[in-house]
């Protein structure tokens, strides 16, 4: 009992202690995710340090809150529970619950200036995308990134193609994924390709959908695009790997995936931009960084979580919070955050900085993923995210498991959603 | 004979099975990233991944936060479903049986469900973001009282009756006759209850803002990289570090545990 009477003390005092320093200063708490290896939470430490010596009258408070989906648990129980923090960084796909929901307020609310207006025009707007609906910025894009393929140049070399040209198309892709297929007696040790079915699961699918010309859903999210003609054809083609033997049968693990590219077991994979640095670090041959190859046209989705601004915030709040995200949002300071972390950086002049030239300079696979956002669409996001999107996932897997056809997981995923999105759509 | 064997083949494997992933955690643990999945003899060994998920994450603060924290549950869960099951298993009063199943009904409740009145009450009371404040939740609890209710219940009345001729009180028969009958069942309550509330990841997550203050859970709730390939050599490692006190004191009972689990299933 003592010790439950010692902590409940404990608990006073660090509920009084912001309490006394409001007098000075404005808290500021703010919740983020941690989606990536290495030191994620001492960079965003960092960040509000320095952000003090701007800013001495605030004080930003990062809250760790887990991954993507635990985040925006915290942040809904909180806002549910009245405690919602001003400022969250959350996955880009949450706006719409979150603008359902009525949690947070939109950016070109807060950031009213002619200034503001032109530094929320500054972003890519492959990265403002999932954010814009219904004429409002209600997002900043921070940790983003987009799908690319990895290929071995050592396998190319060794079977004879040219190490320096990944494919460009889904036939040379597929083509080339024949000759780097390796085996020893019935058993395959080295695939042609691994696109990965597991993670968000939808996502490379999404990828290769848009290549087929199909978007998944429409700007307001309140239509899903799951059994069109392209929809499907990208299903076929992605099934179609593993029946040709080119890319291991059933679903493919994510995490694995990168694990096995640099140990040598597929020849080329598609996965994010993020794994470079891990790619870097592990694969003991060169290796190329490439645009996914194109079918009707290239195309890949975006990724990663925004800033968001909770409605409950005070004005002093909002106007704090908008001051901390201009200020890490800055050129030098996102690509100093995409040097870090691997995450692509959010705008145009941030890859004109000194620190970025020199980086990808050294680096030049870096530089892919921004030659690839003029054909980067948002990632797929609707009203009732997750309701619409869980169906896909099990239509995905059931097709690569090889228990249904492409055609007939689609439909049954499409059925789902349109159920789904009804009341939204007659809005 | 050949029943026998076949008995000890399946115990082998059926241990073989359990034992599978901790031995891969631990080969992965000590190997860099990329020898993880193959199982090469001589695959160079290393201890940075431990050094790595170590500097990674206050493991020493949230580990003691967490003993804390379980030891509260554990103690309040103890002294509060005691005299909870010991009224439902013996004293007689009206809607005993009405109120316990209430009590039971709880069990069918599951925790996330509660989690936003449960954010709603600590906020009210001031305790979000303490250690008392992701306990307090579960300081009671019905399947703590459930099972004890059960334990007692196997007690003979004859003893009870003879110890009430000896003269001894309520709180003496419940002290120096039920208590001691019953602790095979404590131990082994006390064993699920301790991994679960050390395993225990979403309320702590959800209602503790800094990291003085969350389990070691949470912190390692870190290492899930979905932006990311998985660096299942860190991961495995932060992983063993985490779980290390339980494992380390579980080999140390074992005996004891596996006698308790065998004595109150025998009851």
């Amino acid at each position: 009992m003592k010790l439950t009477r010692r902590s409940m003390l404990a608990g006073a005092t660090t509920l009084a202690a912001p309490a006394v320093a409001r007098a000075a200063t404005l808290d500021i708490s703010f919740f983020f995710p941690i989606a990536a290896s290495g030191p994620i939470t001492k960079i965003i430490n960092g960040y509000a340090q320095d952000f003090a010596k701007e800013r001495p009258d605030v004080r930003i408070k990062p809250v760790y809150a887990g991954s993507y989906d635990d985040t925006i648990a915290k942040a809904i129980t909180a806002f549910k529970g009245g405690h919602a923090p001003p400022l969250a960084m959350l996955g880009a796909i949450q706006v719409y619950t979150l603008i359902d929901l009525g949690a947070i307020v939109p950016f070109d609310e807060v950031a009213t200036s002619a200034e503001d207006k032109a530094w929320m025009n500054s972003f890519f707007p492959a990265f403002l995308a999932n954010g814009n609906v219904d004429g409002h910025t209600w997002s900043i894009p921070f940790q983003r990134s987009t799908a690319v393929l990895y290929w071995n140049k050592a396998a190319f070399k060794e079977v004879g193609l040219d190490p320096e040209k990944p494919p460009a198309s889904w036939e040379e892709q597929t083509a080339m994924a024949k000759k780097l297929v390796r085996k020893s007696g019935s058993e395959t040790t080295r695939w042609g390709i691994q696109i990965p079915g597991t993670g968000g699961t939808y996502w490379l699918y999404q990828g290769l959908a848009i290549e087929a010309g199909q978007q998944l859903m429409n700007k307001n999210g309140t239509e899903a695009y799951f059994n069109k003609p392209g929809s499907v054809a990208a299903l076929d083609y992605w099934v179609g790997l593993s029946r040709q033997g080119v890319q291991a049968p059933g679903v493919i693990d994510w995490g694995v995936t990168p694990n096995d590219f640099i140990a040598g077991r597929t020849a080329m994979m598609w996965t994010t931009t993020g794994n470079l640095t891990f790619v870097r670090d592990g694969a003991k041959f060169p290796f190329g960084v490439a645009m996914l190859p194109a079918d009707k046209q290239r195309g890949t989705p975006t990724g990663g979580a925004n800033f968001h601004i909770f409605k409950t915030a005070t004005q002093a709040e909002r106007e704090a919070s908008l001051a901390f995200v201009k200020w890490v949002t800055s050129p030098e300071r996102a690509a100093a955050w995409s040097i870090a972390t691997g995450y692509v950086a959010t705008r145009p002049d941030a890859w004109a900085t000194d620190v970025m030239k020199k980086y990808v300079a050294g680096f030049p696979q870096a530089q892919v993923a921004r030659d690839q956002l003029p054909y980067a669409l948002p990632e797929l996001s609707t009203h009732a995210n997750q309701q619409v999107t869980l169906p896909l996932n099990s239509a995905l897997q059931a097709a690569l498991a090889r228990s249904k056809t492409p055609k007939a997981a689609l439909d049954e995923a499409q059925a789902i959603a349109d159920r789904v999105l009804g009341p939204y759509k007659r809005g | 004979m050949r029943r026998w064997g076949l008995e000890a083949l399946g115990a082998w494997l059926l241990g073989a099975m359990w034992i599978l992933p901790l031995a891969w955690a631990l080969w992965s643990a000590i190997h860099p990233p990329s020898s993880t999945q193959s199982f090469g003899l001589f695959s160079p060994l290393t201890l940075r991944n431990f050094a790595t998920a170590w500097g990674m994450a206050p493991f020493g603060r949230s580990m003691v936060n967490t003993v804390v924290l379980v030891s509260i549950v554990l103690a309040a869960q103890f002294v509060l479903c005691t005299p909870a099951a010991f009224a439902f298993a013996r004293l007689r009063f009206p809607g005993r049986d009405f109120v316990f199943a209430i009590v039971l009904v709880q069990l069918m409740v599951a925790p996330e469900v509660l989690m936003v009145e449960n954010f709603r009450t600590i906020g009210a009371l001031d305790l979000v973001n303490s250690l008392f404040g992701i306990a307090l939740p579960y300081l009671g609890s019905a399947f703590g009282i459930f099972l004890l209710r059960q334990a007692f219940r196997t007690v003979p009345e004859e003893l009870d009756a003879a110890a009430r001729i000896e003269g001894l009180s309520l709180r003496q028969r419940l002290w120096k006759l039920y208590l001691p009958m019953a602790r095979p069942t404590y131990i082994a309550y006390g064993l699920v209850l301790v991994s679960f509330h050390w395993n225990n990841f979403l309320w702590p997550l959800v209602i503790t803002n800094s990291v003085g203050i969350r389990p070691i859970t949470v912190q390692l709730a870190m290492f899930s990289t979905t932006d990311q390939g998985t660096n299942w050599s860190i991961i495995t490692a932060a992983t063993l570090l985490s779980t290390a006190p339980l494992v380390i004191a579980f080999l140390l009972f074992q005996r004891q545990f596996v006698q308790s689990f065998m004595r109150a299933r025998a009851q």
